[in-house]
């Protein structure tokens, strides 16, 4: 009756981190429990049917769910939870896809209502074709990932044993020399080959890259990537020939510049959505190699069109990376339904704590708008509110005194308008990269960067995913996509990069009081303040006195 | 019983003579209605207890066996020996189970009058016997159909002794010893076997279609040859054109004797489905306890500044039900089952106000106080003993309105009888068996039969299935065994005694010796002594309040187990709860910051709170959060003036103030020129002006309003409309109503009536006034001659009205006539007629 963790009758369970067994409990629910939450004191799991029928994928049956809770709970489990995970996980395995000798892939049941049911539904019927007995029928092998999903929504998961294609072979293996895979790294490529396809989640600068490096490894075969830009692309395949076997020829790139295919070929999302007279002529691509692996970075950032595709690719091992799998359109289940499930998933703080992310220190500045700032703002256009209010001219002030203390570091400063941005460069005498710039320009300023020839970089959103900055240290924030919670992830990340010399990150975030930006602002920092990251708030005044 | 008379009894009321008085005591208490009131001698006792509704009752308590013995005794011969019963229920093949539970089914049968007489000469009681007997109208459970004596009845005598002969009998002189033959052909195994034999194969298959029921059958004109082979015979009997029925002997004979396709001599016993943990079970239960007492309280919390309307026709509308159920997060049924709860247990109920609306009462005060497991004990009392049952929201009733929570019509009286024995059936399992749900509806449907068909979801079953979930709600159970709070609850002891079907498997046979009674429900002194006594058994079981949470910077505090009241109340209102259990999250937003200093709590009174009772130390966004919102809290003050003043001139406003005839004015300094004042604009401008002042008026734009004498005017109104001579053209219909009203006014008023009694005039045009004998006489006697009759009649309304009717029947307080003045058959309760007359004899 004295155990680490809390039952709630909204499925959540509330795990108290400074118990004794919370490690122990810890490993008992991670099977089929999402950490949702991730505060100092006290994580908090969701058990949901995504999350159990995993479970039961990965070999656990309702007993040893049940079993586990029991165990470490400190109340009674209300008994009707119990009843209903026992009954979700159930329905898992009622329905399996699999390959027929002479019809190829088939859905068979072990229970002819359930199989009636599903077959009655509008969105199963278009995906199946003939039944070859009661509780048999084929299935288009396109639909293979479209009947999945369906299924899933219909809450009757098949348990898919159609297996994957080997693809074609093609050698690759790591080159460890002077380094090596992480634990953790190595805990998530096994995790993600034991169970075929699925998504690692991982902090931003705890090294994606090379467990996508580690997959390659293990699958030896040919490996489609697909990255974000071309900035991104261009990482990877420096990443790749410095980690692997493969040489710079091996390596194809597939963007709107250059057309490669290669045994190991990166594409940028862009250039698959690419849509001309409503078709997408760069489709072929997936078809255009027996790809044993497909990659996709970030795949929070997956756009509709590739979930389309993704579906038709069932029969290839699939592996998505990401930092942060907060999605603001909701479409995470898509994700866990056409790429996989999560095989990996680690808590900022816990990397941290093993010393390969930095750590770091989030700071939310608050600047008072001027008073006739106020008038104006209370006046603008709902559309234009938090333009207004990002970058009223106080936080270009706080901006300078934050450069100038920390003057001599590396300082990132990002923004999303690009006159506020524009005008930050001139007072700050630092370069500015956005949009427009070209990308020889781009590599050319962030290898000076990385060269410490210039310290302070100021950056529009072009920059919050992928680009390898390991010298910055600090990062200032002046304005974002309103409330995205993966951008301020993503954006804290560039700073997270272990340093040479160990020393602590800073990321500052500046924000106009009483204003739309300070709802926005709260809204992004939920994300790392549930992962553990605790933001300071300060008044501009007392940094302005400060410094 | 063993205590009967010597000589045989030859009626009802002799042989209760012959019982003892504990024998008459044993009577009394099964059937309490026989004492009320209390008879003057055993002759009225026999009498009464041989009406029909007294038998019904007494009926429908029996259990299933003694019902079905009851029944076989309806169909075998009166009086009837025990043999011959036994040989009805046993089969010709006998039953030695059956054998071994009859004894105790008579015995019941026989304590409670139902039937008397001794072993040779049993005899059922004449009512009884009519209620179980076969009729067409109503077909026994037996599913046998009338004797042959019975069937022939109807018949000509030509045919009956057709039938004799083609069966092989010598005619007889006439038609009841006619069927006496028959009845003897048909009882006699052998030769009926040997007849049998000979019908095709066809006629078989009919036979075994009706044996077991129901027994009659549909033939046309020109019936097959192998009915008509049945029908020659007399082994089918026609009963109406078209219908034919299977004489009782011979489906006798074709079961073998059985009355009964399965005699059911034995309790079906309550099988446990799963066993758990005694610990188990009663940790599960005290969760679900303290789950119960956080859930009315948070219902009535919910309600506290105003709970939900009271409906005009009473209880809680369906749209409040579903705002509950989502506040509380449970589905619609047991939301109402938390509300029945609250109300039975007196923690809630109407306001009595106007605007009726529902709130906690003064009891839910005192209930708070005590402690958490005295607090269970209340509810879980109150549970036991309501007749209300929260099952039946959402439900209609028999007229089809919908039945509300808090509503009438939810009293079911069998639901605390239900729930005792469902609890009493659960306490009998061992230590932490949970029994399946179907066999205690099939236990307790054995108990207490349905007379006629087998429904599935009769009252009691759906009282018992409720029962078994509301006891889990309320943690009476846990994991679906009853704890050992339950047990003790029941006045049983906390430890099961040794289950007796322990005893091995070979002791499959228990039935012999008559299962003990089922234990009363205890009395309402008793029940609290139990009550009290659950309430110790589970006080340790319930968590500890804790004083303290855990505060992180996320903004969030998580308690990890209930609080104590004034921390659970502070925290409440200080953070908006984001998940409930075991623990609570809650979550503190800027919101919900405003509403603790609203509640007027400083921003230094909060922190001091946070750090008092958090774990650990208040973080940095927590604090910096509370000052924020602290900051800019009463910055902007909103209140209600009637008019002001304004003035540039400071020095004249403090005059005013200081200035003590203005003290009426109720006047308040908001800004150095300007003054609020509580008065209308009007009062504030005279009371100046009677101080010496010239106040000007403004208008809401600020302009000086320049005040003249004005026209005074209403408000926009429409011009009325024009009112014709005379009302609107009658239409047809209305005028077709109106002339047949007239007609039938005419008759009524002009018919001359025959000379009745001059008290029967009443004042002159008046109504008729007789007397009620003499009203219900000739009202009677009209039915006989079909003649027409004049009335004066006393609506519903207290409207006197004449009628002329003439009167089809008369029966159970009410006329049914035919109404001359309305042109239809209508309805009069004879209490409302204030008298009748004959109509004279026709004068035209």
């Amino acid at each position: 009756m004295n155990g680490p963790l809390i039952v709630q009758s909204d499925k959540t369970l509330l795990l108290e981190v400074d118990h004794e067994q919370a490690d122990d409990c810890r490993r008992a629910i991670a099977p089929f429990a999402e950490l949702e939450r991730a505060p100092e004191h006290i994580h908090t799991y969701r058990v949901t049917p995504l999350g159990l029928w995993n479970a039961r994928a990965a070999g656990h049956d309702a007993e040893q769910v049940v079993d586990a809770l029991v165990q470490f709970s400190r109340y009674p489990v209300p008994h009707a939870l119990l009843v209903d995970i026992a009954e979700t996980m159930d329905r898992y395995g009622r329905l399996t896809l699999s390959k027929h000798p002479a019809h190829g892939l088939v859905l068979t049941t072990t229970d002819r209502p359930v199989l009636e049911e599903v077959l009655r539904s509008k969105r199963i019927a278009p995906l199946v074709g003939n039944r070859i007995d009661p509780d048999t029928v084929a299935v288009h092998p396109s639909e293979r990932g479209q009947i999945k999903q369906t299924l899933l929504k219909l809450g009757w998961p098949a348990e898919d044993l159609a297996g994957y294609v080997d693809g074609e072979a093609h050698p690759i293996e790591l080159d460890e020399d002077g380094w090596a895979l992480r634990p953790y790294q190595k805990q998530a490529v096994e995790n993600f080959w034991h169970g075929g396809s699925g998504v690692v989640v991982l902090p931003c600068g705890a090294g994606k890259t090379l467990v996508g490096a580690g997959s390659m490894a293990r699958a030896k075969s040919t490996t489609l990537i697909l990255v974000t830009n071309t900035v991104s692309a261009r990482q990877w395949k420096h990443e790749l020939v410095k980690r692997t076997s493969l040489t710079e020829e091996e390596i194809g790139e597939y963007s709107g510049t250059r057309k490669e295919i290669r045994p190991v070929t990166i594409a940028t999302y862009q250039v698959l959505t690419t849509r001309r007279k409503g078709v997408y002529p760069h489709l072929e691509l997936f078809d255009s190699r027996d790809w044993g692996l497909i990659l996709y970075d970030e795949v929070h950032l997956l756009p509709a069109p590739v979930f389309k595709f993704t579906a038709d690719l069932q029969a290839r091992r699939r592996l998505g990376l990401t930092a942060t799998l907060v999605r603001e359109d909701g479409r995470e289940s898509d994700v866990f339904s056409l790429i996989g499930p999560k095989r990996f998933d680690a808590p900022w703080k816990e990397i941290e704590a093993q010393g390969y992310i930095a750590p770091a220190d989030c700071v939310e500045v608050r600047v008072n708008l001027t008073d006739s700032e106020r008038l104006a703002y209370a006046t603008a256009e709902a559309e234009e509110k938090y333009r207004f209010c990002a970058t009223t001219a106080t936080k270009r002030k706080v901006t300078e005194a934050i450069v100038r203390r920390f003057k001599g570091q590396q300082i990132l400063v990002i923004g999303q308008y690009i006159d506020q941005l524009d005008e930050l460069g001139e007072h700050l005498n630092a370069p500015v990269i956005k949009g427009e710039t070209s990308n020889a320009q781009r590599e050319k300023l962030f290898d000076a960067f990385r060269e410490g020839e210039i310290s302070v970089l100021v950056v529009s959103k072009v920059a919050n995913f992928s680009i390898d900055l390991p010298e910055a240290t600090v990062a200032i924030q002046v304005s974002g996509t309103f409330g995205s919670r993966q951008e301020e992830a993503q954006r804290l990340g560039r700073v997270l990069r272990p340093k040479a010399d160990g020393h602590q990150a800073h990321f500052y975030s500046v924000v106009a009081r009483d204003t739309i930006d300070q709802d926005f602002a709260a809204h992004r920092q939920r994300f790392l303040a549930e992962q553990g990251y605790a933001y300071r708030i300060m008044d501009a005044d007392e940094l302005l006195a400060e410094g | 019983m063993s205590t009967e008379a010597q000589s045989a009894p030859r009626s009802l009321a002799e042989s209760l003579r012959g019982r003892d008085d504990a024998s008459l005591a044993a009577l009394l208490r099964s059937r309490p209605d026989l004492i009320t009131p209390v008879p003057t001698d055993l002759t009225q006792l026999a009498t009464r207890a041989g009406t029909r509704a007294s038998v019904v009752r007494a009926l429908e308590r029996l259990d299933r066996f003694a019902l079905q013995t009851a029944e076989a005794l309806a169909v075998a011969a009166d009086p009837a020996s025990y043999d011959e019963l036994l040989g009805l229920l046993a089969g010709d093949d006998g039953d030695p189970v059956v054998a071994g539970a009859l004894p105790r089914a008579l015995g019941s049968l026989r304590e409670q009058a139902l039937v008397w007489g001794g072993d040779d000469r049993l005899r059922l009681v004449r009512t009884a016997r009519e209620l179980l007997a076969p009729s067409p109208q109503h077909p026994s459970p037996t599913g046998l159909g009338p004797a042959v004596r019975e069937a022939t009845a109807g018949m000509s005598p030509g045919r009956v002794q057709e039938i004799v002969a083609t069966a092989g009998l010598p005619s007889t002189h006439d038609a009841v010893s006619a069927a006496a033959a028959l009845t003897a052909l048909f009882s006699d195994r052998v030769r009926l076997a040997a007849l049998l034999a000979e019908a095709p194969e066809e006629a078989h298959a009919v036979l075994a279609r009706l044996v077991w029921g129901p027994p009659y059958g549909q033939v046309t004109a020109e019936p097959a040859a192998h009915l008509r082979w049945l029908l020659d015979r007399g082994l089918l009997l026609p009963t109406a054109p078209g219908t034919v029925v299977l004489p009782r002997e011979v489906a006798l004979h074709l079961r073998g004797g059985r009355a009964h396709r399965a005699p059911e001599p034995v309790a079906p016993p309550v099988e446990p489905g799963a066993t758990h943990g005694p610990q188990v079970v009663d940790s599960t239960a005290a969760g679900q306890a303290y789950t119960a007492l956080a859930t009315v309280e948070e219902l009535l919390k919910d309600w506290d500044e105003g709970g939900p309307a009271v409906l005009r026709a009473g209880g809680l509308s369906v749209r409040d039900l579903k705002r509950t159920a989502v506040a509380l997060d449970v589905p619609e049924p047991v939301a109402a089952f938390w509300v029945e709860l609250a109300y039975a247990a007196g923690l809630l109920a109407s306001d009595g106000e106007a605007d009726e609306r529902y709130a906690a009462t003064p009891a839910y005060d005192e209930w708070l106080e005590q402690p958490p497991a005295d607090r269970w004990a209340r509810l879980a009392l109150a549970w036991l003993a309501a007749t209300r049952t929260a099952g039946l929201v959402g439900g209609r009733d028999a007229k089809e309105r919908a039945l509300q929570a808090l509503g009438p019509g939810l009293d079911r009286s069998a639901a605390p009888e239900v729930r005792h024995r469902v609890l009493t059936l659960l306490a009998g399992l061992p230590e932490g068996a949970s029994p399946a749900a179907d066999s205690v509806l099939g236990r307790l449907r054995w108990e207490r039969p349905l007379r006629g068909p087998q429904q599935e979801d009769d009252l009691r079953s759906r009282l018992a299935r409720w029962t078994l979930s509301e006891a889990e709600l309320l943690g009476v159970t846990g994991r679906g065994a009853l704890s050992a709070h339950g047990r003790t609850l029941l006045g049983a002891p906390a430890v099961p005694e040794p289950h007796p079907r322990a005893a091995g498997p070979g002791d499959k046979l228990p039935v012999h010796r008559r299962p003990a009674a089922p234990p009363e429900p205890l009395g309402p002194a008793e029940q609290a002594v139990a009550a009290a006594a659950a309430a110790r058994l589970l006080a340790p079981l319930l968590p500890e309040p804790l004083d303290h949470v855990l505060l992180q910077a996320d903004l969030t505090a998580v308690a990890p187990g209930p609080l104590k009241r004034p921390l659970a109340d502070v925290l409440d209102v200080l953070a908006d709860v984001e998940s409930k259990g075991g623990a609570t999250v809650y979550r503190f937003t800027p919101g919900s910051v405003r509403r603790a200093l609203d509640a007027g709590r400083s921003a230094s009174d909060l922190h001091d709170f946070l750090t008092a009772h958090a774990r650990t130390p208040v973080p940095q966004p927590l604090a910096y959060l509370i000052d924020d919102v602290a900051r800019r809290h009463g910055h902007l003050r909103v209140g209600a003036a009637s008019a002001y003043v304004r003035c540039d001139d400071d020095a004249m406003l403090s005059e005013i103030l200081a200035d003590k005839r203005a003290a009426v004015l109720r006047l308040r300094r908001l800004a150095p020129t300007v003054l609020a004042a509580q008065s209308d604009p009007a009062t504030l401008l005279e009371g100046l002006r009677a101080m010496g002042y010239a106040p000007a008026a403004e208008s809401a734009e600020g302009d000086v309003v320049i005040t003249r004498a004005h026209a005074h005017r209403t408000p926009p109104r429409t011009a009325p409309e024009p009112v014709p001579d005379g009302p609107p053209a009658p239409d047809a219909t209305l005028l077709t109503a109106a002339i047949r009203a007239i007609r039938a006014g005419d008759l009524a008023a002009t018919t001359p009536r025959k000379q009745a009694p001059a008290a029967a005039r009443g004042a002159d045009g008046g109504l008729p006034r007789t007397a009620a004998a003499e009203t219900l006489a000739t009202v009677q006697a009209a039915v006989l001659t079909g003649e027409a009759l004049w009335i004066g009649y006393v609506n519903a309304d207290g409207a006197a009205s004449q009628r002329v009717i003439a009167p089809v029947r008369v029966e159970g307080g009410f006329v049914t006539a035919y109404d001359h003045t309305a042109d239809e058959v209508r309805t009069y309760p004879l209490h409302r007629i204030t008298g009748v007359a004959e109509l004279a004899e026709d004068e035209t």
